[in-house]
Formats: C-alpha cells, sequence, structure tokens
C-alpha cells in the first residue's frame, strides 16, 4: 500500500469512527428528548403508579440525559451496549443476532441488484433504442418507495404462487431491496456509458478498428466504471434504509425491524445500539467503495 | 285411502328426515366437528414476539400466547362463554364467608418432562407470583383489596386459596396464574435469578409445562413452533388425548397487510388478530369460494371512546368552564349520528354503542340503557342551554364572552379508524355550530401527556385494552381513585355525588358473591355512568377472526388470544369440496 493511499484509508476510517459516535450518540438523545418513554407500554397494561415509577428508576430514566448519555457513553467503551428494556436482553447480543440477518441480505440485494443494473446499464448506454424501453421502468423503480416495492412483489407472489412469503424466505425481501438499486445503477451505469463512448479516445479506438463488442463490454465499461462506484455508499445507504419497511413486510428478522421495535417501545439502549451497528456497515460499506475508488482512481486519494 | 295415507305419511317422514339430514349437515359443514381429526401443522401469525418465554416476568400478548400454548392453569375462563371451567382443579368449594376455597387438583397430571404435578408447584407458583425481587407485573392483577392471596397445601392434592375480602368474580382470577413447574424453577428463584430464567435464549429443552403443546424451537424474528405435548391430562368427549394437532407454527409477521396476504395465498391457517373493517370485503369473497372461514366472535370489549377532561383543577376549564358541563357531552353525544361512523368507517362491520359496556360483555350488557340518539336539533338546544349559541351570525356558537366555542380532541396519529371517526365527529360537530380542532398525536406523546396527569387538554378520542368480561377488571375505570378513571383519574375523595354513588356501588359489586346481586348493581352503576356520560361511546366494532377453511374447532372469541385460547381443540380438516383456494 502507497503512503498516500495509507493516509487515505487512515482519514476515512477516522471519519467513519465519528460518523458511528455521533449518530448512535445522537439517537441516544433524540430518543431520550421525545415525549413519552418506555413505560408508556406499562400505562397502557394499566400498571399503577408505583409500578410506572419503579420502571422509570429502573430504567434510569429519572435520571438528567446527560448522566444517562455519560454512562451509556462509559459503557460504550468497554463495549457494553446496555441491557434492552424491550426484550430485557443485552443490546449487543440482539444487535448481533439481528445485524447478521440484515447485512446477509443487502450483501445478497447488492449482488442482484449489481448483476442485473451494470449490464442492463451497458447495454441501454449502448443502444438507445434499447433504452428507449428500459428506462421508464428504471426511472418508476428508483421513485418507488420500499414500502410500494415490497407489497408490489408480495402481491404478485401471492398471484402466482412464484415466490414464497413464508418468513425466512429471501426472494421477496432480496427483490424488493435489489430492483430500485439495479434500477439506479442501470441509469448511471447507462449514461456513464454514453459519455465514455463519445470521449475522443474511444472514438479513436472505434477508428482504429476495434471491434463494437470489445470497445462497449471492455474499454467503455471500465472507463465508466468510475462513476457509478462514486455512488456506492449511497446504495449502501439506501440498502439499510430501505430495509425496514421491506423487513417490516416480510417477517425478515433483521436491524431494521430491531429498529422499529426500539423505537415503538422507546427502549433508548436499543435504540442506540442499532443505530450504532446501522452506522457502523454503512460506514464500513463507504469505506469499502472509497477505497475500491481509490484505488481505481489516484486522483480520488489526493482529495482524502 | 288408507295405503294413500300411510305413503303420504312415509313420504313426508322420508322428506323430513332427508331435510334434517341435509340441515345437519349444512350445520356441521360450516360449524366443524366436534371431534378433531388427529394431526398436521396449523400455522398462525402474531404481531410481535416474545420477550421471555415465562409470563410471570413479561406481560404482553406473545408471552400469554405462549403460556397459554405452553402452561396451564387451576381453572380457566372459558373466553367463548365466560364461564369459569376446570384445569388442574377439578372441583372446588367455597366456606360460608366466601374468602377460603379448597380447590381438588386433578390426579396423575405429569409436567411434559414427565415430573408429576403436585400441590407443591401450587404453592411455588404463587411464592414466585407475589415475590418482591420477582416483581411480576401479573401480580397486581391478582390481589383483592390490594392485598394478595394466601395459598396452603391440606396435602398433595388439595389446596386452600384465601382471599383477603369477599371477591365478586371467585376464581376466575386464577385464571391469570399458570402453574410452574418447582423442579425447573426453584433454584433459579432462591438464587434471586428467576427473572432471567426461561428467556428467549434457554434452550427449548430446559422448559416444562402442563399445557397441550411444548416449545420445540423458536427463531427469533421469525417463528415459534410448538409441538403437542403428549403427557397433557385432557381428553375429548370420545377419550382421545388432547391436542389434536402434532404441530403449532406461529410466524412473527408484525405488519398486519402482510399478515392478510398470507392467508390468502394459503401460507398460513390463521390470523391470530382480529380482520381490519378494510379487509372484510376481500376475505368475503375467499369464503365464498370455500377457503377462508370468518368467525365473528361477537362485539368488541373495548369501543374507541371520547372522554373529557373533568379535572376541576384543570386549566382548560378556567377559560373554558363550559368544557365540563354535562350539557356540552349530551349535546356533542346528540349531535354525532353513530350509523354513520358505523357505515363509513367500520363499513358497516360495527354496531353503534352508547356506554362502555358492548353487546360483547353478555350478561353486564344494558339493551335498555337510556340513549342519547341521533338529533341536532335537541343538540343545538342543550348548546344554548349553556349561552353557546351562535352571536355573530357566522355558523359558529359563540360563548358568554362572544368568543368562538372551540374545543380540541386528542387522538393518535397512524390510527386509521380513531383519524377517521374524529374527522366525522368534527365534521358533525361543525353542523352544530361547535367548532372542534382535532390533533392526531404521537402515541408515545399522548400517553405521556395522560401520564403526567396534569390535565391540559380538552377531550382524549382512544381507546383502553380489556382483558376480561367482568366489570370488576376495571375497578380503576370505575371508581373516582382509579388510575384509569381517565375523565379525572387518581381523586383523593370523589368530586361529585354521581361519581361517589359509582364508588359506592362497584366496591360492594366486587365483594358480593352473588351473581345476581352483582348484576342488579352494575346496572345501577351504568344507569349513573349514562345519566352523566363522562364517556362517549359511538360505535364498537365486529370482532372477526378468520381461518383457513380447514380449521375445525375453533372458538373464537372477542378476548385475545381470540382462536388459540382453546389451541388442544383445534383441528385440521380437509378442505371442502369445491374449493378454489391456491
Amino acid at each position: 500500500m502507497t503512503r498516500d493511499l495509507a493516509a487515505f484509508v487512515g482519514g476515512r476510517l477516522a471519519a467513519a469512527a465519528l460518523f458511528v459516535v455521533v449518530v448512535s450518540a445522537g439517537a441516544f438523545v433524540l430518543v431520550r428528548l421525545a415525549p413519552g418513554d418506555a413505560t408508556a407500554e406499562l400505562f397502557l397494561s394499566r400498571a399503577s403508579p408505583a409500578e410506572i415509577a419503579d420502571a422509570r428508576s429502573r430504567l434510569g430514566l429519572d435520571r438528567p440525559l446527560l448522566v444517562h448519555l455519560r454512562d451509556w457513553a462509559t459503557g460504550l467503551v468497554t463495549l457494553d451496549l446496555g441491557q434492552s428494556s424491550v426484550f430485557g436482553r443485552p443490546v449487543s447480543d440482539l444487535v448481533r443476532e439481528r445485524a447478521g440477518a440484515t447485512a446477509r441480505l443487502a450483501a445478497l440485494a447488492l449482488l442482484v441488484a449489481v448483476a442485473i443494473g451494470l449490464p442492463l446499464g451497458v447495454l441501454t448506454g449502448s443502444r438507445p433504442r434499447f433504452a428507449a424501453f428500459v428506462a421508464p421502468v428504471s426511472v418508476a423503480l428508483v421513485a418507488c418507495p420500499p414500502i410500494v416495492a415490497v407489497l408490489a412483489l408480495l402481491l404478485m407472489a401471492v398471484a402466482t404462487g412464484w415466490m414464497s412469503i413464508a418468513p425466512g424466505s429471501y426472494a421477496v425481501p432480496t427483490l424488493a431491496l435489489a430492483l430500485p438499486v439495479a434500477a439506479m445503477l442501470e441509469r448511471l451505469q447507462s449514461q456513464a456509458l454514453a459519455d465514455a463512448l463519445s470521449s475522443p479516445d474511444l472514438i479513436a479506438a472505434a477508428a482504429r478498428g476495434v471491434p463494437p463488442a470489445r470497445l462497449v463490454w471492455v474499454h467503455a465499461a471500465r472507463q465508466s466504471l468510475l462513476p457509478v462506484l462514486g455512488i456506492a455508499g449511497a446504495v449502501i445507504g439506501s440498502l439499510f434504509s430501505g430495509s425496514l419497511a421491506v423487513e417490516m413486510m416480510t417477517s425478515w428478522p433483521g436491524l431494521g425491524r430491531l429498529m422499529f421495535d426500539a423505537l415503538t417501545g422507546r427502549d433508548l439502549f436499543l435504540v442506540a445500539g442499532c443505530a450504532l451497528v446501522g452506522a457502523m456497515l454503512i460506514a464500513v460499506g463507504n469505506l469499502a467503495a472509497d477505497i475500491a475508488r481509490a484505488v481505481v482512481d489516484p486522483r480520488v486519494r489526493g482529495g482524502a | 285411502m288408507t295405503t294413500r295415507r300411510v305413503s303420504t305419511a312415509l313420504v313426508a317422514l322420508l322428506a323430513a328426515a332427508g331435510l334434517a339430514y341435509w340441515f345437519v349437515n349444512t350445520r356441521e359443514g360450516s360449524a366443524k366437528p366436534a371431534t378433531g381429526t388427529r394431526g398436521g401443522r396449523l400455522i398462525a401469525t402474531h404481531r410481535s414476539e416474545p420477550r421471555s418465554l415465562n409470563r410471570y416476568v413479561s406481560p404482553n400478548l406473545a408471552e400469554e400466547l405462549v403460556s397459554r400454548l405452553t402452561q396451564d392453569t387451576l381453572v380457566r375462563l372459558n373466553l367463548s362463554t365466560g364461564e369459569i371451567e376446570p384445569r388442574l382443579a377439578t372441583e372446588w368449594t367455597n366456606s360460608p364467608d366466601g374468602l377460603t376455597w379448597t380447590l381438588t387438583l386433578r390426579d396423575g397430571v405429569t409436567f411434559s418432562d414427565g415430573a408429576p404435578f403436585s400441590a407443591a408447584d401450587v404453592l411455588f407458583s404463587f411464592e414466585v407470583l407475589y415475590d418482591a425481587k420477582v416483581k411480576s407485573p401479573i401480580a397486581s392483577s391478582v390481589l383483592v383489596a390490594g392485598s394478595p392471596l394466601t395459598v396452603r397445601a391440606l396435602d398433595a392434592r388439595r389446596v386452600l386459596v384465601i382471599f383477603p375480602a369477599p371477591y365478586g368474580p371467585g376464581l376466575a382470577l386464577l385464571d391469570a396464574v399458570p402453574i410452574l413447574p418447582q423442579h425447573k424453577l426453584r433454584s433459579a428463584f432462591d438464587a434471586g435469578k428467576f427473572r432471567d430464567a426461561w428467556g428467549v435464549t434457554t434452550p427449548p429443552s430446559d422448559l416444562a409445562g402442563l399445557g397441550p403443546f411444548v416449545l420445540r424451537e423458536y427463531v427469533a424474528g421469525q417463528r415459534l413452533l410448538f409441538a403437542r405435548n403428549p403427557r397433557f391430562w385432557r381428553r375429548d368427549e370420545q377419550g382421545a388425548s388432547l391436542p389434536y394437532l402434532d404441530e403449532i407454527e406461529v410466524q412473527i409477521v408484525p405488519e398486519q397487510n402482510a399478515e392478510i396476504l398470507r392467508l390468502e395465498a394459503g401460507e398460513v391457517d390463521l390470523i391470530t388478530d382480529q380482520v381490519r373493517p378494510e379487509d372484510l370485503a376481500a376475505l368475503q369473497k375467499l369464503q365464498d369460494q370455500g377457503a377462508v372461514t370468518l368467525n365473528e366472535a361477537g362485539i368488541a370489549l373495548n369501543p374507541e371512546m371520547l372522554w373529557f377532561n373533568l379535572d376541576p383543577a384543570s386549566p382548560r376549564a378556567r377559560t373554558r368552564p363550559w368544557l365540563q358541563r354535562p350539557e356540552l357531552r349530551r349535546a356533542i353525544s346528540h349531535a354525532v349520528d353513530r350509523q354513520r361512523i358505523v357505515q363509513t368507517v367500520y363499513l358497516g362491520a360495527a354496531e353503534a354503542v352508547f356506554g362502555p359496556v358492548t353487546p360483547g360483555h353478555g350478561e353486564w350488557y344494558l339493551p335498555d340503557l337510556p340513549r342519547t340518539d341521533f338529533d341536532p336539533a335537541r343538540a343545538k338546544v342543550l348548546l344554548g342551554s349553556m349561552g353557546l349559541i351562535d352571536r355573530n351570525g357566522d355558523g359558529k356558537v359563540d360563548d358568554e364572552r362572544g368568543e368562538t366555542a372551540r374545543l380540541s380532541i386528542l387522538t393518535t396519529k397512524g390510527h386509521t379508524i380513531r383519524e377517521r371517526s374524529a374527522a366525522i365527529i368534527q365534521e358533525q360537530l361543525a353542523a352544530v355550530g361547535l367548532s372542534v380542532d382535532v390533533v392526531p398525536m404521537e402515541l408515545g406523546s399522548l400517553l405521556s401527556l395522560l401520564m403526567a396527569g396534569t390535565g391540559d387538554y380538552d377531550a382524549v378520542f382512544f381507546s383502553i385494552v380489556l382483558d376480561s368480561f367482568d366489570p370488576v377488571a376495571s375497578l380503576d375505570f370505575w371508581i373516582s381513585s382509579g388510575s384509569f378513571h381517565l375523565w379525572h383519574p387518581a381523586q383523593t375523595k370523589p368530586a361529585s355525588e354521581w361519581e361517589a354513588q359509582i364508588d359506592d356501588l362497584m366496591l360492594k359489586q366486587s365483594t358480593t358473591l352473588d351473581r345476581a346481586e352483582r348484576r342488579r348493581l352494575f346496572t345501577e352503576v351504568q344507569r349513573i355512568f349514562a345519566a352523566n356520560l363522562p364517556v362517549l361511546y359511538f360505535a364498537a366494532p365486529k370482532v372477526v377472526v378468520a381461518t383457513s377453511a380447514r380449521v375445525g374447532g375453533a372458538l373464537p372469541s372477542v378476548l385475545s388470544p381470540t382462536v388459540l385460547w382453546n389451541a388442544e381443540m383445534l383441528s385440521l380438516v380437509p378442505a371442502p369440496a369445491g374449493s378454489t383456494r391456491k
């Protein structure tokens, strides 16, 4: 690894660590400041005021915010993310179980999205007639909120019986996450490829007699990779943000659903824990994308 | 002539027999056989997952479901009929003062791991229930006059349950107490680790129970798989051992649209929650095709309600004293067309109601209570009687200071039924000149406001959960010192004469053992409530539970868990001929 690449990676790592801490601490503070707390559920189950007061004390909700935050941060240093008030279990255990499921789903969705989006982008970028059919579908999919995409896929699965919708089945959640990303990649790859094909060096290559297929699939595709890599961070972010609706609708036991349970139960430590791990996954994804870009294009390292 | 008469009689007899045969078979076809078919896996959905496998430490619906499937109680409240049924106790007697119950335990019962059940397990369960370290959330529902029950063993097969005061519902209280295996949990309890025992990560093989099923597998966030407990004590009328089903798989599906889709796809047999009105039409079509059965359990016990802040210290009432006048509540009740809410919000799947006790409460419901029928002209007269009249001709009533009479109704954001109902109430009150602001709030924010007890609101449109038919279960709603006496909670002494009367009647009602006398007292309570209307009710939904057509033996209840409360009697029957289900 060259010195400038090492410096680039070091800088990105520090930024990622700061991002993770700010996101998780921010989540903790926001949930603590929002009206209502974890004892609301007790109130609905008609617990007595004494029981509610006892629960508030047990959960530390009677302590000042800064003291509470300090205790959480102290635990964080020793990798103790606290105890979930909703599940009555260590937050670290819960997020470990669920983050794996989300990461698996996200990785598979990314793979499917890349496998569909990039070749399709090359095709539509090199054949404008083909693009006329594909582009409207891609634009619709990019604009489609995850909840609509997953509902449509569930309806299709029910109507056709082609895909199982049983909890734990991969087909519907993977496609629901992958299709909008594939559409985004297709649009970007298509534009980048069209730009590359009109660049002077590729026009010259064509004039030199390089076969059209090689020109498109080797030379132009390689050149158009950089802009696509540039949005890799955003893609990874969208996979995690979209996973909330997808996991809810498809009963996927991932981090998004855990975060939803934590938010509805006003579970401070669990919200912060989910935010921490979610931010870490996004940071790692972004870091990987940044490093890939830096390896492909040395100019990126200078901007670090 | 005689031959003709005999022939006619024979034909008539055959026709009658044929008709009877057709009728019986048709009825059986829809009502499912009394005796179930052995075997099969029933797949149900549930919205939430358990946070513990121990009902004593976590009181939510998922834990209750796990407890109902894997544990058993001394007696059970039949959620379909409301009657008390023998379970681990086969018979019981009561002392003349009504305080001491002697229960005889069922002979030959063993836990799912083969250990024998005895009175020691009953004593252990109550010891855990009331233990200060365990802090069981279900303990407060097993107190009488604020004190615990005393439980003693006479011998291995008989226990005494001593109530600290006479208690109207009697042994129904014991329905909340699953009997735990002392041999499995005593050491954790003695070590002060009971709350951590039987967590969701505990291997299912470490659990033991007296219920019809045992937990075989729990996949966090996905499913619970229960297998038949071959040692379950109960047999059906033909002497066949129960449960009929080999397995019950409970899939965790947190989203209701996804639940309905799964039922429509034929991937699940049962949705544990009730069906929303907007889903009924689609499911009705599937029922017509023979794929789904819609089981009407009755009218819900917890209709949405509009209550007013009647705390005299409320800051709102200082500037607008008319907010606390009974004429206002009566006027609003007359101004709202309940049928419109029934038809528009519930799409017809509800009944107009005028009080907290709906037809779903069975014997406690009074169909002849005085009603405030839809009568906008009467509403205007009542508003006028408080000095709320249109003084400037803008169509809105003004108070005596000439300011527009305006009140706000808080409700929860995202709850479709509440938001739509509140919008109709707002529109219909505008028609009589009363200005209303509907304020949808996040649930947490609304509950936080109510818990604070500062009384800083005009009115709230919300509902509360009821888990019993018996009015004593809602004592904290009826009596003025109760924390759920929503319109003016936790009063140190009754703020009004009528609240004092209700306090007196409800306390008597809760300690009277004679059921007829309890009904009489509660009738009086309802009449006083109807005369003062601290809370307004408009519509109560019909509780409809959807199952696949192959589910037999369902006895749906308006209480949760609507069908799985009687899981041992459920069975899977072949799909009816002509079913077009995929």
